[in-house]
Order: C-alpha cells, then sequence, then structure tokens
C-alpha cells in the first residue's frame, strides 16, 4: 500500500517537471551581471552593458537573420533599395505598439532615426553618416543618402537605431535631448521602446529590473506574444567568485562573464549549462610602430621584421591553454574575429615558427638583450598570466621583456599618446559588418590604427573605397586585400578569440547572448 | 552646557580637518594617470570628442579654479554630478550611505558580542587552557585577510550549506539583518581580534589594580566587582581602540562590499576610482571624512562618561 502511494506521487512529481512539450509561460529570470547599465538609451548606450541590453527594450526596423549575417523583416515588415542604392524605403508593420500600449507610427522611426544621426547627440551618428534625410509617409518611410552605403542595412538592425516614442521625449521633462533620456530612463517608463520588454524598475549601481511588454509583435512557439517570460531580474554582482556562488547557491539562474579557470568546474556541475557562445571577442595587442618611442629613444618594433618574429614566436595554442584553460582559438583574419562577415583565413595566423622567428631577428639586425616593456592591465591574473608566457616565448630572440601594470583609464592614455611598446587589448562588434572594426585597428584616420601609428596608404584607400562600394562582392574582395596587407605588417601581436563564457542553470531554455554581446531574452523562458 | 561648548569647538576643529582632506583628495585623484573624459568617452572616442567633454567638465580650468568651485559649491551642499551615474553626488551618497552604515554598526555590534565575553574568559583564566584558545583561535581571525576569510565563509555557509544568501542586501530590516550577516561577521572576525587582545589585557591589568583588590577585601560580590569597577575601567581604552576600527571598518568596505555584492558606498568608492569620476571620489572621501571624524568625537563623548578624570576640552 505504502508503496502504491510512493509511486503515485513519484509519477506526480515527474508530471510537474516534464509538462508534455508546453511552452513554459511566466516567471522570472534571474540574472547575475558583472557590471551594471548606466543609461539604456539606444543613442546614448556607449558602454557594453548599456549597448548589449538595448534591444530588449527597442525594436529596430530590421533584425539580424538566424545566420548572423543576413537581414530580416522587423518592425518594417518589408524593404527595398533603389537601383543607384541613394535611396532606401520601408513599410511599417501594422499595429506595433510601444510598451504602454500607444501606437508605434512612422513620426517616430523620423524622429529616432534622425536622433541617432545628430552627430551632437549620439556617439555612434559617424555610422549613418551617409543618411541625407529621412521622410515619412503613411506607414511609409524612405531614407534618402548622400551616397551608396553597403552598410544602412545591417545599421538598420543595429542597436543605435532602435525606435523611441517621440511622444514619450516629447512629454519628458528636460531642456536638452540628454536630459529628456536621463529623465525617461529615471523614472523607468513603460512608453519609450517596443521592445519584448520595458524597464520597469533601477537603482543605479545596483539592480534593475525588465518586465514583459504586453504588447510585443512576435509570436512564441506557442503562437501567442513574445516574451515567455514575466520578468527579469538583474543583479550587479562584479566579484567573479561570488557572482558564481550565487548561480551555484540557486540564487540566481544565469551567471555571465565566468572565468575561463572556472569553466571545467562548472561543466562537471549537472545543475548548470556551461554556455560558450561563439563572440567576435578578440585579444590582441597593439604593437608601437613609430621609428621612435615617446621619449625619443629609437623604437625596435618599427621594424615589421621585428613584429613579425614576435608573432611567429609566440604560441598560440599554449597561451590559449595557459589563459582560457584551451577554451579558445587562434585569430585567423588579421582584422576580425572569424565570426565577423567577410572575415578571411582559415588557419591560425602566425603558426608558432621558432626557427623563422628567429632568422627574421636576425635579417632585423636586433642586438641581444634588447628591452620591450609590455603594459598589462594592473590584477588582470589573464595579463599576468599572459606577461609571463611571452617574457619566456620571446626569450629566445634575445628580446627581453619587461612588465608595466596600469588601470584601464591609464592604459587607454598611454595607447592614445602612443607611450607603449606592446599592451593588452580587446575588442567586440558592435555592428554586423566588418567596417567598424577594420576601421578601428587598420584606417589611420579612425584612431592612428589602434595607437599604434601604422599608417598605411593603399589600406586606408582600400577602406575608403570599401566605405561605397554596394556590390557584396567586390566589397568582400576590398576587405580580403586589407586582411592580407594588415597580416603582412603585423602591427598587431594576433592573439585569440575567446567565447562568452555565460553559466546558466538547468532551469532556463531559450537565453541567448550573441556573437555582438547582445543579451536576448526574447524566447527565453523558466521552468522551476 | 560644557558638553555643548565642547561638542561645538569640535565641530570647528573639524572645518580645517575637512579643508586638508579636500586639497589631499583633490590633488590626488588629478595625480592619478588616465583621464576622466577616456573614461567616459571610452577609448574608441575620437581626440575631438575629449576636448568637448573635459570642456562640457571643466577640466580645461586651471587647477586652483577647478578648486575653488569645488570649494565654494561644497560649502552650498553641492557635491556635482556623478561622471559615472548621471546623477547628483549628494543623491548617490545618501541612497547608499544607509547601506554602509547598517553594515558598519552590524559589524561593530558583532565584534563587541563576540570580543566582550571572550575577553573576560580570557582575562579570568589567564595563562590556562581556555585563555590559550582563545588567544590562537583569534590569532588566526587577524592573520587572515578579509577578503579570504568572505569567500571561506561564502562558499560553505552560503553555497554549501544554505544557511545565508551568497550576497545581496534585501528588503526591510530582518532581511538586512540576515543578508548582511556575513560580511558583517567576516568583517567582525577581524575587529573583534584586535578589541579581545585590548580588552583582555586591559582587564588583567585593573584586575591587579589596588581598588579591586579593595572591594573584594570588602566582600562585594564578584558580579558588582567585574561589572562596575573591572568593566568601566577596562573599557576606556578600548573604546578608543573602536573609535580607531571603525575608521578602518569604512575603508575595508571597499572590499567587504565587493566580494560580498553589498551596493554601498564602499563599492561606489571602487567603481568611482576606476572610472576616474573626480566628483563622485571627492563626494565620497569627504562623506568618509565626516563619518569618521562624527565617530571620533562620540568616541570622546563616550569616553568622558565613562571616566569622569578625562575633561571635556
Amino acid at each position: 500500500m505504502k508503496r502504491t502511494v510512493m509511486v503515485a506521487a513519484l509519477a506526480a512529481a515527474t508530471a510537474l517537471c516534464t509538462p508534455a512539450m508546453a511552452q513554459e509561460r511566466g516567471g522570472t529570470l534571474k540574472f547575475a551581471r558583472y557590471d551594471g547599465s548606466r543609461l539604456i538609451d539606444p543613442i546614448y548606450a556607449d558602454r557594453n552593458p548599456d549597448i548589449w541590453m538595448v534591444g530588449s527594450l527597442f525594436d529596430t526596423l530590421l533584425r539580424t537573420g538566424s545566420d548572423g549575417s543576413s537581414v530580416v523583416a522587423g518592425l518594417a515588415e518589408s524593404h527595398s533599395v533603389s537601383e543607384d542604392g541613394l535611396s532606401v524605403s520601408l513599410t511599417l508593420r501594422d499595429g506595433v505598439k510601444f510598451a504602454n500600449g500607444s501606437e508605434l507610427t512612422s513620426a517616430d522611426v523620423v524622429f529616432s532615426l534622425d536622433r541617432a544621426r545628430n552627430l551632437d547627440l549620439s556617439p555612434w551618428a559617424g555610422l549613418l553618416g551617409s543618411i541625407k534625410s529621412v521622410a515619412a509617409d503613411g506607414n511609409t518611410v524612405t531614407i534618402s543618402l548622400n551616397n551608396p552605403d553597403p552598410t544602412l542595412l545591417s545599421m538598420l538592425a543595429t542597436f543605435n537605431t532602435g525606435i523611441v516614442s517621440k511622444a514619450a521625449f516629447d512629454a519628458a521633462e528636460g531642456a536638452t535631448d540628454q536630459e529628456k533620456s536621463a529623465a525617461i530612463f529615471a523614472s523607468a517608463s513603460a512608453g519609450v521602446g517596443s521592445g519584448p520588454f520595458y524597464m520597469c524598475d533601477f537603482e543605479q549601481g545596483a539592480s534593475m529590473k525588465f518586465c514583459a511588454n504586453d504588447n510585443y509583435w512576435r509570436m512564441g512557439s506557442d503562437g501567442k506574444a513574445l516574451p515567455y517570460l514575466e520578468s527579469v531580474d538583474f543583479e550587479i554582482i562584479p566579484d567573479d567568485a561570488t557572482r558564481i556562488l550565487k548561480l551555484q547557491a540557486g540564487e540566481v539562474d544565469v551567471a555571465e562573464f565566468v572565468p575561463f579557470s572556472r569553466v571545467a568546474e562548472l561543466e562537471a556541475d549537472p545543475k548548470i549549462n556551461m554556455n560558450l557562445y561563439p563572440s567576435t571577442r578578440i585579444i590582441y595587442s597593439p604593437i608601437n610602430t613609430r621609428d621612435t618611442r615617446a621619449d625619443g629613444t629609437p623604437n625596435p618594433l618599427a621594424d615589421p621584421k621585428v613584429r613579425q618574429a614576435i608573432n611567429y614566436a609566440t604560441n598560440k595554442e599554449a597561451l590559449i591553454g595557459l589563459v582560457l584553460q584551451g577554451a579558445g582559438k587562434p585569430m585567423t583574419s588579421p582584422l576580425m574575429a572569424a565570426a565577423t562577415p567577410m572575415s578571411t583565413g582559415e588557419t591560425p595566423l602566425y603558426s608558432y615558427d621558432m626557427a623563422k622567428a628567429q632568422e627574421l631577428i636576425k635579417e632585423a639586425g636586433v642586438e641581444p638583450g634588447t628591452e620591450i616593456t609590455l603594459t598589462t592591465l594592473a590584477g588582470s591574473a589573464d595579463d599576468s598570466t599572459i606577461f609571463a608566457a611571452l617574457q619566456q616565448m620571446w626569450s629566445p630572440l634575445g628580446l627581453k621583456v619587461n612588465v608595466e601594470q596600469v588601470d584601464g583609464a591609464t592604459r587607454g592614455a598611454k595607447n592614445r599618446s602612443g607611450e607603449f611598446d606592446i599592451h593588452t587589448y580587446g575588442w567586440v562588434n558592435d555592428v554586423n559588418d566588418p567596417s567598424q572594426v577594420v576601421g578601428w585597428l587598420g584606417y589611420h584616420p579612425t584612431r592612428k590604427a589602434v595607437g599604434t601609428g601604422w599608417n598605411n596608404d593603399e589600406f586606408n584607400g582600400l577602406f575608403e573605397a570599401a566605405a561605397v562600394e554596394l556590390d557584396p562582392a567586390k566589397r568582400a574582395e576590398q576587405f580580403a586585400k586589407m586582411q592580407d596587407i594588415y597580416a603582412e605588417a603585423a602591427p598587431l601581436l594576433f592573439m585569440y578569440e575567446t567565447p562568452f563564457a555565460v553559466a546558466v542553470s538547468k532551469s532556463v531554455e531559450g537565453y541567448v547572448q550573441t556573437p555582438l554581446g547582445n543579451n536576448i531574452f526574447d524566447e527565453a523562458s523558466v521552468n522551476r | 552646557m560644557a558638553t555643548l561648548q565642547y561638542i561645538l569647538k569640535r565641530l570647528t576643529l573639524m572645518i580645517p580637518t575637512f579643508l586638508l582632506v579636500m586639497v589631499i583628495i583633490f590633488l590626488l585623484v588629478r595625480f592619478l594617470p588616465g583621464d576622466p573624459a577616456l573614461a567616459i568617452a571610452g577609448d574608441r572616442a575620437s581626440d575631438a570628442d575629449l576636448a568637448a567633454i573635459r570642456d562640457r567638465l571643466g577640466l580645461n580650468e586651471p587647477a586652483w579654479v577647478q578648486f575653488w568651485l569645488f570649494l565654494t559649491n561644497t560649502v552650498q551642499g553641492d557635491l556635482g554630478t556623478s561622471i559615472l551615474m548621471r546623477t547628483e553626488v549628494l543623491d548617490v551618497v545618501f541612497q547608499r550611505l544607509p547601506t554602509t552604515a547598517f553594515l558598519t554598526v552590524y559589524a561593530v555590534g558583532l565584534s563587541v558580542l563576540i570580543a566582550g565575553p571572550m575577553a573576560f574568559v580570557a582575562a579570568l583564566n589567564r595563562g590556562r587552557w581556555p585563555d590559550t584558545v582563545i588567544r590562537t583561535v583569534f590569532q588566526v581571525g587577524l592573520s587572515m585577510p578579509v577578503f579570504y576569510i568572505g569567500l571561506v565563509l561564502l562558499t560553505f555557509l552560503a553555497a554549501q550549506l544554505r544557511w545565508f544568501p551568497v550576497g545581496g542586501y534585501g528588503e526591510g530590516f530582518v532581511s538586512h539583518l540576515y543578508h548582511l550577516f556575513l560580511p558583517a561577521f567576516t568583517v567582525a572576525l577581524y575587529t573583534s581580534a584586535i578589541i579581545l587582545r585590548n580588552l583582555r589585557s586591559a582587564i588583567i591589568e585593573v584586575l591587579d589594580a589596588e581598588y579591586v583588590q579593595f572591594a573584594r577585601a570588602k566582600g562585594l560580590p564578584n558580579r558588582v566587582i567585574l561589572g562596575r569597577h573591572v568593566l568601566r575601567n577596562a573599557l576606556i581604552s578600548t573604546v578608543t581602540l573602536l573609535g580607531l576600527s571603525i575608521g578602518n571598518l569604512m575603508s575595508g568596505t571597499l572590499v567587504t562590499e565587493t566580494v560580498f555584492a553589498v551596493p554601498g558606498l564602499g563599492r561606489l568608492m571602487l567603481e568611482a576610482i576606476f572610472a576616474r569620476d573626480y566628483p563622485l571620489i571627492q563626494g565620497l572621501t569627504l562623506t568618509f571624512a565626516v563619518l569618521v571624524s562624527l565617530v571620533f568625537l562620540l568616541t570622546d563623548l563616550f569616553q568622558s562618561s565613562l571616566d569622569p578624570r578625562m575633561r571635556l576640552s
């Protein structure tokens, strides 16, 4: 008798745990973040913790397809580009509403795009520099361009062109757009965006809450509107160890930015999915290529042969093993992660080859005992490991590597002033197009080729030509050529790509972080 | 009346202290390498963007102009706008202050609760095993870094045994007590070790004093001797030490609040330093200076109430 009861209880419990394929709805996802958002506004978001949340609150006209490179319909159900490439027209979806229930109209689109391309307001306005004007007629929006722009459609699927409510801005307190934006954000208003969520609570530097937008237009697998979740609770826990402990104790469902040294341990945890999402993050080290150092002494790294030599002498696989416990791969393109559209190169760049490295250093005539300073981030365990490894790897070249530890702000200042030999650095794409990262790393007018001072006319010319090339094949060719030139010149120590390591409780499904880093909760659900 | 005069005098004397703190912190943050404009705009910003931001923040003004503005605004109760938080520094400080104050008072309370009885047990058993055990255990607490003890406690008591939450602050008084127990206890382990050493030797000293022997000879009950004569006299130096360690505790919140994910002033200070948020660093330092000065004043007042021989002057 007793046994029957037990079996019945077990059966009931099992039935509760595994619903028959029905989509789980409702509930709160608890998310532990490494850093908090300051201002989630499409045009002002300038730090990753802000940028990566914009998509949850603000929809864009177009969306990036599931393949990661194509664009598909978003708030605009269709779009067409004129033959001369000088105008794009988009037809808005019917009946889309902001989270407070008010209708999203073409006037909101014009307002949002005008705001996004205003150089006085947005740090991202330069990405929309080709736009001459935006006009609306009924539910059609027409964008006129000064010149053909191959990146425009991608840009309309990027966070900075998220659509905001004109009415919300008109009604907000404040004299300037910045003040209005801050006021809207501080009041956690539902009326400003049409994304799957709206921000319903916010405490600067401590916590944040997203609530489901009941008026969201996209449909879930059960035929009802997304999102599945009722809300997402964010808690800021800067300390890595504490963040992971919170997850292990079941107090949160997701812990982001898991240090790679902890990945194996969490993979073994039966209650946790240790996800390594493919990313566009690259870890590299800019090399000062100027003839003389900032202090006036001759710079041995000005010679491309020396830069090639240290690239050959660096065993990337070993570095990946040491720093990432194997959870990464060597860079195959010199200018971007392999997940970026138009990246070339199938095999690791500068595969470890000590003989070649020694030959190059001999050709360059570098004196044994020449000193090079590696600038690293103080307190970064990864950087300390990198320094120790490079010091050993480069000693057969007769190079003596010293370390200089600084904090992030100081490293940024040094990069800008050129007061460094080599320093560690990283990058994640914000835009689903190679132009941004290539401009950053190689195009001298942007920022002196990531502070290296490298300046190559052919490269700069190709970059400018690609910016107005509408033919995808020709544009890919131009980017391929730029990657060849850059690999040969080696203004960087090419290191590795790393995934986004996010530990997620097994009770969570459907959460993803995109290669650009965006946190996507649209189709996430919890099953407790 | 004399007390009130004394308090007024002490408060007046704090003004030069604060002035000095302001000068030092103003100079210190400006000696830090790294540009706040760069911290705001990010590495990708153009040089023109940076120049515009510096201009907006008034960083292009001569240093003495900036200091004068800092001084006059502070006197008027305006600590400026945080670069990082984009809100008034004073608002942010008041928002976070209760958390840190709660944690500090909690930690001090726990330290006293732990160290007080233990010091008595150790002193009364001087040289015997309870004394040795207590002193050894607390010596260990004293010699381990706070962040390490914190992580160990988190791992065992919170993550594995689930007795306490892993960090956070909670809502409501009881929930605060529960959430902040581990951080407060971690800090208290260290502070109580210091207090214990001092209190134990103070008690021993007083126990040997002639007035205590006289009280014993008079046949006073042990409870009265310990409570009225020993504790009160032994506390005098310990209260000074406690006051000083509260100053230490406040700087300790930088570590504790980060490890235990407590959104207080200490964690904010750390974020402000990394972001080169000059107004916020200045505002927080000044806040800490005011708090510590007030604690010292309270300590002195309490001490004079314990020992009437100490004149308030």
